[in-house]
């Protein structure tokens, strides 16, 4: 499928690999950077998550100024701006973020306001609006398998006084390298690890169906979904499989790169509005919601979810099902992975289980509605069509 | 001689800015005929000033919320709260003359934009229901994500886009 028009964008340079991290000198001081900034959280430096990069760290020219441990579960508007307000006093000339997406989101939330001058956020929110060149070297290493944050020019910063979640998308904020490294992944928790993947796989499908997709994200959104069918199984089996780990962190990074520049859609709007009315984790909404957004799409995307059954499935599975009903078949292959992943880490099943009420379903439904994701959708519903969607996904 | 006529970027810019203008209208109007609208701007922030520009130098129109009520501000005013710029002339014509849909036109990166995107999706439906208005349905077939739904006439809306914002305004000033 050749789109009319199309742009896409992945500059961030990727180092993967058994012990990756051990070029972390080498980036650094490519990007003509010396003392990094290192931001993570407690958790991951209690769990020696972070050590690790530090330690790596300890054997280079570079000087690490300043360890910002932090970073909450939510990017903070607070956070950001006292992030580069170490990041100038300490004299840093690099950010090296260490985490899952709030890390990482913090993290390029601190290059808007380092440089731009930001006084105010809020002045910058909005879509390809920031210009100009990003003037902090920023290297990106994930510890979740499943945001792609690493290789994606967006960012979700929350502010806490006007509670609002505030979007920012811009090429500006892709990072200059992401590192992926096994040794960040293998200590994730099996149910952790399944909702992170559900995320990874709803980039891969969204980037695939929606009206930005395009030759060069399908590769990215094909190629996602043939390392997380193939080695999620393999991880849930045996979590410190570093290979496979390697395979689902490279799944991600796909994916990211993926919906970065072909966007996502109704899942995404969904979840973003289940996470923000009742609190359900962004991956454990995905997984829910993945399947019901397919169905809705089904007759203006079902000839792309076919292409993907390949993917989901199997040769053998692709082969003996017939075209028409390859999309269908499509979709009961993410429900087939959903209830494996329920009984294997006890992923919900449905937004009850993930303890959304129904009375919060009219909230969820206008929250939705007016999500940024909503737009690239290529079927665009109405506030009744999405009550339903979401009653059914109850 | 290069063949020039309407396809000049001088003549574009000259109907860009005369169906901004009337889009300034057009919208004012139909948050005045239709509750949907209406609806719509009443989720906005009070004193949002709304900007759709075409970079680098306009034209651009302008509106305000005021009390819950939208005014039309015209052509004059340098930003708003949430600023939509189409990249250039030509990527906002086919938008502006109902060639192309107000989403397509976003996924094809032919505008940015700077500010809340939650008031930025409710622009868009607002926009959209404003084409059902001001085009035909054999227009807004190609480009509406859904069949339009008038909750009147297009001649009645093209008397209230002509006269009824034009004495409100006109009352105003």
């Amino acid at each position: 499928m050749i789109p009319h028009y199309y742009e896409f964008c992945n500059s961030a340079k990727i180092v993967s690999g058994a012990k990756a991290i051990e070029h972390i000198g080498y980036e650094l001081a490519s990007l003509g950077a010396s003392r990094p900034l290192v931001l993570t959280n407690t958790q991951l430096r209690e769990l020696k998550v972070a050590t690790v990069v530090l330690d790596a760290l300890k054997d280079t020219e570079a000087d690490v100024v300043s360890i910002y441990d932090d970073v909450p579960v939510d990017s903070s508007v607070a956070v950001v701006n006292d992030v580069a307000r170490v990041y100038r006093e300490t004299g840093a000339d690099a950010i090296v973020a260490v985490g899952g997406g709030s890390v990482l989101d913090t993290a390029k939330g601190a290059t808007i306001v380092l440089t731009h001058g930001a006084e105010d956020l809020m002045d910058y929110r909005g879509a390809e609006s920031l210009m100009g060149r990003r003037a902090v070297a920023f290297i990106a290493i994930p510890t979740t398998a499943g945001t792609g944050s690493e290789v994606t020019s967006a960012a979700v910063i929350k502010d806490t006084e006007r509670h609002v979640k505030m979007g920012f998308t811009s090429l500006s904020l892709l990072p200059d390298v992401a590192i992926l490294d096994p040794r960040m992944t293998v200590g994730l928790p099996p149910r952790l690890t399944a909702s992170t993947a559900m995320d990874a796989l709803t980039h891969a499908v969204e980037s695939f169906s929606c009206v930005q997709a395009n030759p060069l994200s399908d590769c990215y959104a094909r190629s996602a979904v043939d390392l997380i069918t193939e080695h999620l199984p393999r991880v849930m089996a045996e979590p410190r499989d570093e290979q496979a780990r390697l395979a689902l962190a490279n799944a991600a990074m796909l994916a990211g790169a993926a919906f970065s520049n072909a966007m996502v859609g109704i899942v995404h709007a969904m979840g973003h509005a289940t996470g923000g009315v009742a609190g359900v984790p962004h991956g454990d909404a995905m997984a829910i919601l993945l399947p019901h957004g397919m169905a809705f799409n089904l007759e203006v995307a079902g000839d792309r979810y076919g292409e993907l059954l390949l993917g989901l499935a199997g040769a053998e599975v692709y082969a003996s099902t017939p075209r028409e009903e390859r999309p269908a078949a499509a979709i009961e292959a993410v429900r087939a992975m959903m209830r494996t992943l329920h009984e294997q880490a006890g992923l919900p099943l449905t937004l009850g289980e993930a303890g959304v009420l129904p009375e919060q379903v009219p909230d969820i439904a206008r929250a939705a509605l007016n999500d940024g994701a909503m737009s690239m959708n290529p079927r665009q519903p109405t506030l009744d069509e999405l009550t339903e969607l979401l009653k059914g996904a109850l | 001689m290069a063949r020039q006529g309407w396809r000049t970027k001088r003549v574009r810019k000259a109907v860009a800015a005369v169906v901004l203008a009337v889009l300034g209208r057009g919208l004012v109007a139909s948050a005045r005929l239709d509750e949907r609208v209406r609806a719509e701007v009443a989720g906005w922030p009070d004193g949002t000033v709304i900007t759709l520009r075409i970079a680098p130098f306009g034209p651009q129109v302008s509106w305000r919320v005021a009390g819950g009520v939208l005014e039309h501000l015209g052509g004059g005013v340098a930003e708003g709260d949430l600023l939509v710029t189409f990249k250039s002339v030509d990527d906002a014509v086919p938008l502006l003359l109902g060639m192309q849909g107000v989403l397509a036109a976003f996924a094809e990166h032919r505008a940015t934009v700077r500010g809340d995107l939650a008031v930025a999706m409710s622009l868009v439906r607002c926009l959209h229901i404003v084409e059902g208005y001001l085009f035909p349905d054999v227009m807004t077939r190609r480009i509406l994500p859904h069949p339009a739904k008038r909750r009147a006439s297009h001649i009645t809306a093209y008397v209230f886009l002509l006269f009824r914002t034009a004495a409100v305004e006109g009352a105003a000033s």
